[in-house]
């Protein structure tokens, strides 16, 4: 069995939520079926508070293994680096955080607010929140770059706001059979980054002819003119769908870029930055002079039925 | 006298919170609510763009984000002027009831129910039947609650295309249409629900259940197998045999801004919204200008007795050792501390048979989570409707977007019954930008800290006159203080006992 402990710091409880929504595996088979022994969770445990405290420490003495560690929620270190401004029963719930750190085999940030920041941390930052491991996309937060678990791993960073359900529950699974986890630069699981919002959203043969819609509620694509990062946002939401039915941009609603260490964005959100014509950030991995070449091309090749935005996503 | 200072842990997803609670002779003679987290959203929200908000404030809360989305657009609706399609109320109104149900579901079943299986009740009659339906992912009820909980919320995926945390409402409507493939998905879904809710919650149909109205006819159905087997039956027969429906009232004073827009006149709501006064046990309509907080016992830069939103600031003064003891301000409505949350909206929406429980019994424990289950009845018959309007009119606009030249700067509102309550959005906006954001939550309401004149909060008074019997594991702080719905679970510590302990963050 693999021990898990969670842990809520400046959160909003979205990926406690989000979790409960998973399907394969479900939270439920995860305890029952994969060897997670769950410890703790602060939405979902019943025992009293006390038995809490024995558990942490039992944890922090070394008479109680843990095996994972999962922070959810911000690093919240103000007022002056205290991090009282997130405390439990008088401490700093980072200082708890440090401690169940240095004794777990491995510590997961669920979550864009424990891995970078997150919302929490946009600007002007009223509580100085950071990441775990990370402060937005600079290396070093709570813990220094170098730091490493018990097993060997830097902090895994299960980015989205929420994370993706399945993201959460098969990063677990992966992690009690304990099976090797390749990261990525950010630290975040390969098998769930490796991949971009826009594949799979349905209104990616609208992005191709270039049909861009101006303003919301309409069938084309999101990109040009409406704020859109799927292009440039690296999660499994349009190959695994929320809630087994869809996603933000099949929604119509621009991708935000919420598994980025930069998210939320400074700048309005439901806007495109442009240079000319051109959007300022560029899928991953295009190039400018080409994107534009190739994108009045696709314009005027565009079929009817797309051009006039027949077709239902 | 024995004096001792409990220390109550109380998690939920707006963040932390803990009731510092003093015993004298094993009953509770005070208690302080204490929010121990501060994130800070009012001030992240200034200077950005309006629309902004749609993004920054539903993240809140992660159980809420969809009454959060609702309040900030109907806020810059009503600056912009912006007029809204009845499908877009519609789908707003549709989604806004599934993370309702979601609510209700895993507020009753897996975080107030499983209280009952504490060991201390394992003499009770009812203890095993209790453990075998209610203990954490094992039980029956809990289970398929876990079940059909993540159901509920495909409705609002199908519209906003993930839950939690989307921005699907917009000014002037939503970013899909109602197609007929997500009408009749959704209702697979809520019909599946209404099935196990009329099955194995209630144990009757819909209709049969609604029309319930009065509290000697519920005692009496109560006794029939076919309600007394029901989950619903059985909570109720627990509490009851416990005494939660002779405790904790708190305040009389009772909020609703009123549920459901109405989709052929935005600014109506479907269940009417109202202040309940407690003293004089007489309904007036809401007026949102008197709504005030103040912040003498909260850690935030002092000013003198209460603020409306409009002019409220955040900015904060963390004072530990003082009497000021927490993150939540203490909201108020005139002068009077009140309590909101699904009693309170059907009480003053008009529930007959809640009307009549409350006439009998006054306000309680066991009627609280009495009618948060049942408003998943007004709830379920609620999106049916949406539904079946939707799918009458489907060729009408889901989104009118409003002319850049309406988006003008100006001050407004956004008010919405969220799952657990009131919730409200003021804001100003000044040269295209936020200049003035301030959020109101129900738990705010309801956890609110003692205001400029010394009058304790919702909680606070609840607790009051409760006899503790075990220090070491307060269950009975832990029934009440659910029952409230505090968000997620609330746990309870005990400071050292036999002596006074100043609780000091």
């Amino acid at each position: 069995m693999a021990t898990l402990f969670w842990l809520q710091t400046g959160a909003c409880g979205g990926d406690s939520l989000a979790i409960l929504s998973a399907e394969t595996p479900s939270l439920e088979q995860l305890l029952t079926d994969h060897g997670v022994e769950l410890l703790w969770h602060p939405s979902l445990s019943h025992q009293p508070m006390s038995q809490h405290d024995a558990i942490y420490q039992r944890i922090v003495s070394g008479e109680q293994t843990l095996d994972i560690l999962c922070v959810e929620g911000s690093i919240v270190t103000a007022p002056r680096g205290t991090g009282l401004y997130d405390s439990y029963r008088g401490r700093a719930k980072m200082e708890m955080v440090r401690e169940l750190a240095q004794q777990a085999g491995v510590v997961v940030a669920m979550g864009t607010c424990a891995a970078f920041g997150g919302v929490h941390a946009a600007a002007p930052n009223p509580s100085d929140c950071i990441g775990l491991q990370f402060d937005r996309d600079r290396p070093g937060g709570l813990l220094p770059p170098e730091w490493r678990s018990r097993r060997g791993l830097p902090v895994v960073n299960v980015a989205g706001c929420p994370a993706h359900p399945h993201t959460m529950t098969q990063t677990l699974a992966g992690l009690a059979a304990g099976w090797p986890l390749p990261l990525d630069g950010l630290n975040r699981p390969q098998a769930f980054f490796n991949t971009i919002v826009h594949q799979g959203c349905t209104r990616n043969e609208y992005h191709e002819y270039d049909i861009e819609e101006l303003e919301p509620g309409g069938r084309a694509c999101l990109f040009f003119n409406l704020g859109c990062q799927g292009p440039m946002t690296q999660a499994v939401c349009n190959s695994d769908l929320w809630n087994g039915v869809s996603s933000k941009t099949r929604a119509g609603v621009p991708c935000f870029g919420c598994t980025s260490p930069t998210f939320p964005r400074e700048a309005d959100l439901f806007s495109t930055p442009k240079i000319g014509d051109i959007p300022v950030r560029l899928p991953l991995g295009v190039e400018r002079a080409r994107y534009m070449a190739y994108k009045n091309l696709a314009r005027a090749a565009a079929p009817a039925r797309v051009r006039d935005k027949e077709m239902d996503v | 006298m024995a004096r001792v200072e409990l220390n109550l842990s109380l998690n939920r997803v707006e963040g932390d919170l803990e009731i510092a609670v003093v015993l004298e002779d094993g009953v509770v003679a005070e208690a302080r609510t204490v929010g121990t987290l501060y994130r800070g959203f009012e001030q992240i929200m200034l200077g950005r763009a309006p629309r902004d908000s749609l993004v920054i404030t539903p993240r809140v809360c992660g159980i809420c984000g969809t009454a959060h989305l609702y309040s900030a657009v109907l806020a810059l609706e009503q600056i912009w002027q912006v007029p809204v399609p009845p499908n877009a109320v519609r789908i707003r109104n549709l989604c806004l009831i599934a993370e309702g149900i979601q609510n209700d579901l895993r507020q009753t079943f897996l975080f107030f129910a499983p209280d009952f299986c504490n060991p201390r009740y394992r003499d009770q009659a009812w203890f095993a039947e209790l453990t075998e339906r209610f203990e954490p992912f094992r039980g029956s009820i809990y289970r398929q609650t876990l079940a059909q909980s993540r159901k509920a919320v495909e409705v609002v995926a199908q519209f906003g295309g993930q839950w939690p945390h989307s921005s699907y409402m917009l000014p002037g409507g939503v970013t899909i249409p109602p197609d007929l493939r997500r009408i009749l998905a959704c209702r697979a879904v809520l019909d599946d629900i209404q099935h196990w809710y009329e099955q194995v919650i209630v144990g009757a149909p819909l209709d049969e259940w609604l029309a319930l109205d009065s509290a000697d006819a519920y005692f009496e159905w109560l006794e029939t197998p076919a309600h007394a087997d029901s989950a619903l039956g059985l909570l109720s027969r627990c509490a009851r045999s416990l005494g939660l429906h002779g405790m904790a009232a708190g305040t009389r004073h009772m909020l609703s801004f009123g549920a459901w827009c109405d989709p052929q006149q935005a600014s109506g709501r479907l269940l009417p919204g109202g202040f309940y006064d407690g003293d004089s046990a007489t309904l007036s309509p809401f007026d949102q200008q008197l709504v005030n907080e103040h912040v003498r016992h909260s850690w935030f830069r002092p000013y003198p007795g209460g603020r409306h939103p409009l002019n409220g600031e955040t900015v904060p003064d963390f004072q530990p050792n003082s009497d000021r003891y927490t993150w939540a301000k203490a909201p108020r409505y005139g002068d009077k501390a009140v309590q909101t949350g699904p009693l309170a909206e059907l009480l003053i929406g008009g529930d007959a048979l809640i009307r009549s429980l409350h006439a009998a019994e006054g306000g309680n424990a066991w009627l609280r989570q009495f009618a948060r289950v049942r408003r998943i009845a007004y709830e379920l018959a609620g999106a049916r409707r949406m539904l079946e309007e939707l799918a009458a009119d489907i060729g009408q606009p889901h989104i009118l977007n409003p002319a850049k030249s309406a988006e003008i700067d100006g001050e407004g509102f956004g008010l919405i019954m969220a799952a657990r309550g009131a919730l409200g959005h003021w804001l100003k906006i000044e040269d295209g930008v936020i200049a003035q954001y301030q959020i109101v939550t129900p738990t705010a309401w309801n956890a609110s800290p003692r205001d400029s004149n010394g009058l304790p909060g919702h909680w606070e008074q609840s607790l009051v006159g409760v006899a503790v019997q075990d220090p070491d594991d307060p269950i009975e702080i832990g029934h009440i203080i659910r029952s409230h719905d505090p968000c997620l679970v609330c746990t309870v510590h005990m400071l050292d006992s036999g002596k006074k302990l100043r609780f000091a963050p």
